[in-house]
């Protein structure tokens, strides 16, 4: 599979760390202190606690549960149970691809070479969880074309660009292309959304 | 298929005073039972297939789906007189009753997931300590376990380098020995009885025996509710949900010797409700 739109530049800081989904795979993706970005399985080897409850501080995100800590290449620097060890290389976290573009953060497999999708002219706004799976989105937008559903919403162009989370659910990134258009297509898109959920809903 | 080890295998089902007539519902290793009291007083437990053996003990109603062929275990330190008994009521799981078990036995998280209570960084080592399956009971033992509490229990004021001993007498129950801050010299003793509903689901029934007249039971409750409270927002995401019994799933360390033997005492006795035994 191609790169996954996980969450908006601006909704990771730095020193913060939160799940999303890659296709069927759980992932923690954070960023460092001095803005490094990286995405991992979301799964300590340690004891499979979810990295994504961690903490960042510095360069390193830290499980919550024993508090091991993993560098920016996904290797485990340290064992807080055992200071004076230097843990084996071969405890590592599973690394994804992870860049940001375009205003948004993207996850892919590791080497991944495919090009992002183009999101040329827009800017993203927010994201939101649908309670409804990309099919019954679509009726919503009617006809895509391409991997973004471009439309206009009170004579102004805008873009949506969904990302399935399994099940009846996806997730819902909003782009506009026009910076004063940002609150008025938020609350428009929320409309959709409740709509979308209320028609899923028997 | 449920193995055989496991039906024959004393379980938990119900804190025992509040049993009425009426009796309650509930289930165990996926199988609804019910829990009631006799007009003699006495407490029974029905599964599916009729009455179930039951044994009334540490103030829990226990019951075994199979035909046990050990009776349930004993806690000699806690009949002591001047042990005041103390059951902490129930606390739902959406895990395996092995990982439970398995986090209980565990010291190296309490700086992390009991921050300023049970540890605190920089105090994060683990010391070498023992551990063995004492063959004549065939239970698992870890002792001369050390570490450092800024509040080891209700009636501990600051920081001090806490004693543990920690024993597994039964499939999904643990026993922890711990210093007694107001008596030197004894043990407290706090446990978990742990119900499995089904494999990734269980019921948690902690209970103490303690030397300590002075703290009100509420405070003491409230206590340890909050240290499983903070223990459960680690045991509902831990991935997979059930047990890894297989290596090469997870990593253990020298600090996780008790699990280790958990683990590989549960395969010994084919105990593999809750586990998964092939790394997916």
């Amino acid at each position: 599979m191609g790169w996954t739109a996980v969450c908006l530049d601006a909704d990771l800081p730095e020193r913060v760390v939160i799940a999303a989904h890659h296709g069927d795979t759980e992932i923690a993706v954070w960023r460092s202190a001095t803005g490094q970005l990286a995405a991992w399985a979301d799964r300590c080897p340690h004891r499979g606690m979810r990295l994504s409850h961690g903490f960042v501080r510095g360069e390193a995100l830290n499980c919550i549960y024993h508090g091991w800590t993993y560098g920016a290449d996904g290797a485990c620097t340290r064992i807080p149970a055992h200071p004076g060890l230097i843990p084996p290389a071969t405890i590592r976290a599973q690394r994804f691809a992870c860049v940001q573009a375009r205003g948004l953060i993207w996850v892919g497999a590791l080497g991944l070479q495919t090009l992002l999708p183009d999101l040329a002219g827009l800017i993203p706004v927010r994201s939101l969880v649908a309670e409804v799976s990309v099919d019954q989105l679509a009726h919503c937008f009617g006809p895509q074309d391409g991997p973004v559903w471009r439309g206009e919403h009170a004579g102004l162009p805008f873009g949506i660009y969904v990302q399935p989370l399994g099940g009846a659910r996806c997730l819902v990134h909003l782009l506009v292309q026009d910076r004063q258009h940002c609150i008025a297509a938020s609350r428009w898109i929320e409309g959709v959304r409740d709509s979308a959920e209320r028609g899923a809903t028997p | 298929m449920i193995p055989q080890a496991n039906l024959d295998a004393w379980y938990p089902v119900a804190m025992a005073a509040p049993v009425t007539r009426a009796g309650q519902e509930t289930r165990l290793l996926g199988m609804p039972i019910r829990v009631f009291r006799e007009n003699d007083g006495s407490i029974a437990v029905h599964g599916p297939a009729g009455p179930l053996p039951v044994r009334q003990r540490f103030d829990h109603v226990w019951a075994s789906p199979g035909n046990p062929a050990q009776d349930l275990f004993t806690i000699p330190q806690a009949e002591a007189i001047g042990r005041r008994h103390v059951p902490c009521g129930v606390v739902r799981v959406k895990c395996s009753p092995l990982r439970a078990v398995e986090n209980f036995l565990d010291i190296a998280h309490f700086p992390f997931v009991h921050t300023d209570v049970l540890g605190a960084e920089p105090h994060t080592e683990v010391n070498r300590y023992e551990v063995a399956i004492r063959d004549d009971v065939d239970e698992v033992w870890a002792t001369k376990v050390t570490f450092y509490q800024p509040q080891a229990a209700k009636s501990a004021a600051g920081g001090i380098t806490t004693e543990y001993m920690y024993r597994v007498p039964a499939p999904t129950a643990a026993v922890l020995y711990k210093t007694c801050p107001a008596r030197p010299g004894e043990w407290d003793v706090i446990t978990i009885f742990v119900q499995p509903l089904a494999e990734d689901l269980c019921d948690v029934w902690p209970w103490m025996a303690l030397y300590d007249d002075t703290t009100p039971t509420a405070e003491l409750i409230a206590f340890q509710q909050m240290i499983f409270l903070q223990d459960r927002s680690i045991l509902e995401n831990q991935i997979p949900r059930l047990l890894p019994l297989d290596p090469g799933m997870e990593v253990p360390t020298q600090a996780d010797m008790t699990s280790i033997a958990y683990r590989r005492w549960l395969k010994r006795h084919g105990l593999t409700y809750g586990a998964q035994m092939v790394a997916a």
